[in-house]
């Protein structure tokens, strides 16, 4: 102790945290194997990689919800271990996890003091002062919230600096936002970045995961990359460039994000819509060609979902005809959809999806069921079976056919998805938004995936709204704006320009 | 003031904080309902708006408040416990026979509270610490303390046979001669409730566990042991009622208490307390009791059959559970 005191002494800053040779084990697993991480106050230290890399495993850790296998944690150069959540808190620890941790039915001012309420001297809770300190922190994040608010009225930007001025009313020195950004818009970010400067203007060191490089090289001062577990590299972000930083991640190059291995479309109409209107949409009408991937680009509230949902039956329509295979579909009835071949991967995989609790056969069986029934019974070997030509097919990484599906990367839940609708036999998928929340590695597979159904004769309607995959993946793309087409334009005519344009109507 | 957690919409800066306070709450409406019944009653009989009358009703329904206290405070935990009504004719036991042979109302008392406190400590340790849902916790006990008591008594009342003054007072004499004991009673313990629930840490604690546990774990609470604490509370709650009810009856009765754990449910629900937790007064609990105990007595007074009260009860339990859900779900 005297040691380290003197020591401290004479090093120039202690860092507000020092974690060395990390290790954490799951049955089965190694999430995190020797891991370096050291803080230096006022500074963002960008925290990289892509999912299962061991960033969430690592951030649990330092709030205390994990405890760690081996290696040591130095709070301000003292060895320490944090025993649970209130222990970290306590140590100066505060995680702005993506699920937001707040009591919705709670104000404001009332989350911010949820570890502590500060009472009078007969232990009652002072509410006033509750009110005057909340309301004084906010002015000093520099962001004005109604603090009577409830919390749960707020959107998930401001109950983001709701977390945040809780860390200050911790007095944190230490701040993980992760992956604070995923459901923010562009001027929300902005703000979001500004109170992340004021936090290390007051001396706070803030961990930042993320997986969004624009961010990373925006706010962040250093970068350490982990993949599978493992430390990969630690450098001021400087010193990095787009293709160094996905190389750390994914460790190989990708050149090609976007391989093209099938031929022309055929001629042959696998989907036909006419003149299709609802609530949010207006005349709609298009082809599919077997063999081919028809994209769909739209800005916000154009009504990309819609048209999915609509054409795969799932909701009712207006006016006009949808027919799959020349045959007619019923509207709002997902049941025949199916039947004709019809089928949508969701963009909601959680709420619409998966079923969360269930193991990977399950989940990918579901729409196949009944033609593995025998006799009333499941027969469970052949189940077995096609489950597992899928799983060796799509790569689908996962410990078993067993394995609770929540327990898998959103790169292979998502395959599983697909491979639920290519057991029943689809012939037309409608995807919505394939690559929401899904890491670059995982995304270049699901490319490809794409890629591979359309040489093998499916016709697939991709709606997005990320610009590189649309010119990258579609063969023809239609552009929508306010629940009508506004733009039709074939591989090589689309360029990004063209594309906007017409999306803003 | 504390700013209220049960209740939705928001307060301006620029209103003064009681009336912000009183705006948001969802219980002015529940007052207007208890007046617009007092008027409606008032206006169909003559009997009904008279001091004896109301003092009566206040008798009626400090029971089921003194219970809800404690049911109200479980719910909003995020947990449920319907054993109370067999609870309150277990505890008559141990009081009445404790009397009997010790000719002391307080240890008779305390053997009352020693056996409500033992299972609220059952439910509490089974719902919160072993895992199992509250639900069929308490369903269990219910069962069991009811069958205990047929057990015990070989289905008759057990009198007391000492017949303590003190003891006949708590339950049938009026504070001044006007207002019933147990209603005094039932004020006291809903004043001291409603300021730990919005004054101690404690009370936010409960809040906080029934609106999101995982945030209170997070937060560092002790969430096992505050829903662990809340059950014992029912327990003490139900005991006190169950007490009073004894000394209403003169004696241990086998059939006391029967449906009253729904009665409780029933106003506890009306006064905006929601079954998933975390959202409801006292307050609005209180009012919910005042409501129902009113519309009995007033239904009564018609001439209405009681199996018709019992229907109209149901709808408006129904329809004004339902009307604040559709009010939540606005307020997003």
């Amino acid at each position: 102790m005297p040691a380290e005191a003197a020591m401290a002494g004479t090093v120039a800053a202690v860092p507000p945290l020092a974690m060395t040779g990390i290790g954490k084990h799951f049955p089965g697993v190694i999430a995190l194997d020797n891991v370096d991480l050291t803080l230096e106050a006022g500074k963002v230290h960008a925290l990289m990689g892509e999912n299962g890399a061991g960033k969430s495993t690592l951030i649990k850790i330092l709030a205390g919800v994990y405890g760690k296998d081996a290696g040591t944690i130095r709070i301000a150069g003292r060895e320490t271990t944090l025993s649970g959540p209130a222990d970290a808190l306590r140590q100066g620890i505060k995680v702005v996890f993506q699920e937001i941790a707040l009591i919705s039915e709670f104000t404001v001012a009332e989350n911010i003091f949820l570890e502590e309420y500060p009472t009078g001297r007969t232990g009652s809770i002072d509410w006033r002062k509750i009110s005057r300190d909340a309301k004084a922190l906010f002015e000093r994040i520099g962001f004005d919230v109604d603090t009577s608010a409830r919390t749960g009225t707020l959107p998930i930007s401001q109950q983001q600096m709701v977390e945040i001025a809780r860390a200050l009313a911790q007095e944190a020195r230490i701040v993980v936002m992760d992956e604070p950004t995923s459901s923010l818009t562009p001027n929300e970010v902005a703000l979001l970045f500004t109170v992340i400067r004021r936090l290390t203007s007051l001396g706070i060191a803030v961990i930042y995961v993320s997986h969004k490089l624009d961010e990373v090289f925006e706010i962040a001062d250093t970068v350490t990359v982990l993949r599978d577990g493992r430390h990969i590299s630690t450098k001021p972000i400087a010193d990095h460039t787009n293709e160094t930083l996905i190389q750390d991640m994914i460790g190989r190059q990708i050149d090609d994000l976007f391989p093209r291995s099938r031929g022309q479309a055929s001629d042959k109409v696998a989907l036909s819509v006419k003149g299709v209107g609802t609530e949010k949409l207006e005349d709609i009408s298009f082809e599919v060609y077997s063999g081919e991937v028809l994209g769909f680009f739209g800005l916000m509230g154009a009504g990309r979902t819609e048209l999915a949902k609509a054409i795969v039956g799932f909701d009712p329509i207006d006016s006009g005809t949808i027919a799959v295979g020349g045959k007619p579909l019923r509207p709002h009835d997902t049941r025949t959809a199916v039947s004709l071949g019809i089928g949508l991967l969701t963009e909601d995989r959680k709420g619409e999806g998966l079923m969360l609790e269930l193991p990977v056969v399950y989940n990918l069986s579901l729409a196949a069921l009944g033609s593995f029934a025998r006799g009333g019974f499941i027969d469970e070997r052949r189940e077995r079976e096609a489950a597992q030509s899928y799983v060796d097919r799509f790569r689908i990484r996962t410990p078993g056919l067993y394995q609770e599906i929540k327990n898998l990367s959103g790169g292979n839940q998502q395959k599983v998805l697909l491979a639920r609708w290519l057991l029943k036999g689809l012939s037309v998928i409608v995807v919505d938004e394939p690559t929401r929340g899904i890491d670059v590695g995982a995304k270049s597979e699901i490319f490809a995936l794409i890629d591979q159904l359309a040489a093998d004769g499916h016709a697939i309607i991709m709606m997005t709204s990320e610009m590189p995959e649309l010119l990258g993946l579609s063969d023809r793309i239609m552009v929508m704006g306010e629940g009508r087409i506004t733009g039709s334009f074939s591989r090589d005519e689309a360029t990004q320009e063209k594309i906007l344009n017409a999306a803003i109507v | 003031m504390p700013p209220s957690s049960s209740l939705a919409a928001r307060s301006g800066g620029h209103v003064t904080d009681t009336f912000a306070m009183l705006g948001r709450r969802q219980e002015i409406a529940l007052v207007l309902s208890i007046f617009a019944l007092i008027a409606f009653f008032s206006f169909t009989s003559e009997y009904f708006f008279t001091v004896r009358n109301l003092t009566n009703v206040l008798g009626q329904g400090s029971l089921v408040m003194i219970a809800g206290i404690g049911v109200a405070i479980v719910f909003i935990s995020g947990e449920v416990d319907i054993s109370v009504g067999s609870l309150q004719a277990a505890v008559a036991i141990p009081l009445i026979e404790v009397m009997n042979a010790t000719g002391s109302l307080w240890l008779g008392l305390a053997a009352a509270l020693l056996l409500g406190l033992i299972v609220g400590g059952i439910n509490g340790y089974l719902s919160a610490y072993v895992g199992i849902n509250s639900l069929i916790v308490t369903l269990g006990m219910l069962f069991i303390l009811r069958g205990g008591v047929y057990l015990y008594t070989g289905k008759t009342a057990i009198p007391d046979d000492i017949y303590l003054e003190s003891f006949f007072i708590i339950g049938n004499e009026r504070f001044l001669g006007v207002v019933p004991w147990p209603a005094i009673i039932a004020l006291v313990l809903l004043l001291i409730f409603m300021y730990v629930m919005s004054y101690r840490p404690f009370g936010r604690k409960v809040y906080a566990v029934g609106g999101n546990a995982e945030v209170a774990r997070l937060a560092g609470f002790p969430v096992k042991r505050v829903k662990f604490i809340c059950f014992v509370i029912s327990g003490v709650m139900a005991t006190i009622s169950g007490i009073l009810l004894a000394s209403r009856l003169g004696s241990a009765v086998h059939l006391a208490g029967i449906g009253f754990e729904f009665q409780v449910v029933a106003a506890v629900v009306l006064g905006g307390v929601s079954l998933s937790g975390g959202i409801g007064s006292l307050l609005g609990m209180a009012l919910g009791v005042l409501i129902l105990a009113f519309m009995s007595n007033g239904l009564g007074m018609l001439d209405l059959p009681t199996e018709w009260q019992l229907v109209i009860t149901g709808i408006i339990i129904i329809i004004a559970v339902a009307f604040d859900e559709m009010k939540r779900r606005r307020a997003g």
